[in-house]
């Protein structure tokens, strides 16, 4: 199939850019294929983590040794609920962009971007304590038990996705709102693609390391 | 997005996973059941959650089954040896 898209040259075409229509992926981009695969073989990474963590957990006689602390259920359960937030101004965002409302777009993208952020200082303050002590604070360290390593490298995993995501929606946020998008969303789609898949991670790993009971 | 914008469709997923969210902190924390049956609605909670997020904020629902079954094989896979190596581990520690 051909890569350039049918109006490439149109300047005042109107909406996203409309891609030939394949056999297996009717008119999804090339780009949007990409994040696919890249988000599949991502997913993989995090399978690999969860599935030693089950095992680790699965076969220990004791989870969490004594001094070690519980992890805060309520607490992390505001944050998952600030990401699907974020989730739910992404699809407001590309939709705006998709109708040309650049204004619009620019500020759902930048409340996307603003939710991953305090995302990442509630992780600061859960790890480290901004008010009280963190869990570091708490006995909770690095190295010295199977629940405390597979909680850092896990949730730490995931905060690099969030901080990813974040750097990455800015860039989209001040492209959009310079209309680099104004004729075609689809990079706009394709860095929601991934800033989803943030939070559909986070959902799984909510359950498995925060809510599964000892 | 070759589809028609439905903002209604948003919000309606929005609610969905705020209510599942609260369901699952629900479950997790009300004593008096059992492990096993805590566990297994905790995860088909989450699955739950992680396909309304990729069917409609991801917009797989608006793509081809090709599309989907490129993602969903993949990810069924790890899933299943996971069950299997998971089990193995807790049923050698109970026994």
């Amino acid at each position: 199939m051909s890569a350039t898209p049918i109006a490439e040259h149109g300047h005042h075409h109107a909406g996203p850019i409309t891609w030939p229509r394949e056999t297996f992926f009717g008119t999804a981009s090339v780009g949007k294929i990409g994040m696919w695969i890249f988000l599949l073989s991502d997913a993989l990474s995090f399978a690999g983590l969860l599935l030693a963590y089950g095992i680790l957990r699965g076969g220990a006689s004791t989870w969490i040794h004594p001094g070690e602390p519980a992890l805060g259920i309520n607490f992390t359960a505001v944050l998952t609920f600030l990401l699907i937030c974020s989730s739910v101004t992404m699809v407001l965002g590309l939709a705006a962009a998709s109708e040309k409302k650049r204004k619009e777009a620019v500020v759902f993208l930048g409340l996307t971007a603003l939710g991953g952020a305090l995302f990442l200082c509630g992780q600061y303050q859960e790890y480290f304590g901004i008010v009280g002590h963190g869990l570091t604070g708490e006995g909770l360290n690095f190295g010295a038990s199977h629940y405390a390593t597979t909680f850092y490298i896990i949730t730490g995993f995931h905060g690099a996705h969030v901080t990813t995501g974040v750097i990455y929606l800015t860039i989209i946020t001040i492209q959009t709102a310079r209309g680099k998008y104004d004729h075609d969303t689809n990079k706009i789609e394709i860095a929601g693609l991934f800033w989803h898949f943030v939070d559909l991670v986070w959902i799984l790993v909510f359950t498995l390391v925060y809510l599964i009971p000892q | 997005m070759s589809h028609k914008v439905n903002r209604k469709e948003y919000w309606v997923i929005f609610v969905i996973l705020f209510v599942l969210t609260v369901l699952e902190v629900a479950v997790a924390q009300i004593p008096g059941i059992g492990k096993t049956l805590v566990v297994s609605a905790l995860i088909a909670l989450a699955v739950t959650k992680a396909a309304f997020v990729a069917l409609f904020y991801m917009h797989l629902k608006h793509e081809t089954p090709w599309l989907r079954r490129t993602v969903a094989i993949p990810l069924a896979t790890p899933a299943v040896y996971a069950l299997v190596l998971i089990a193995e581990a807790s049923w050698r520690h109970l026994r």
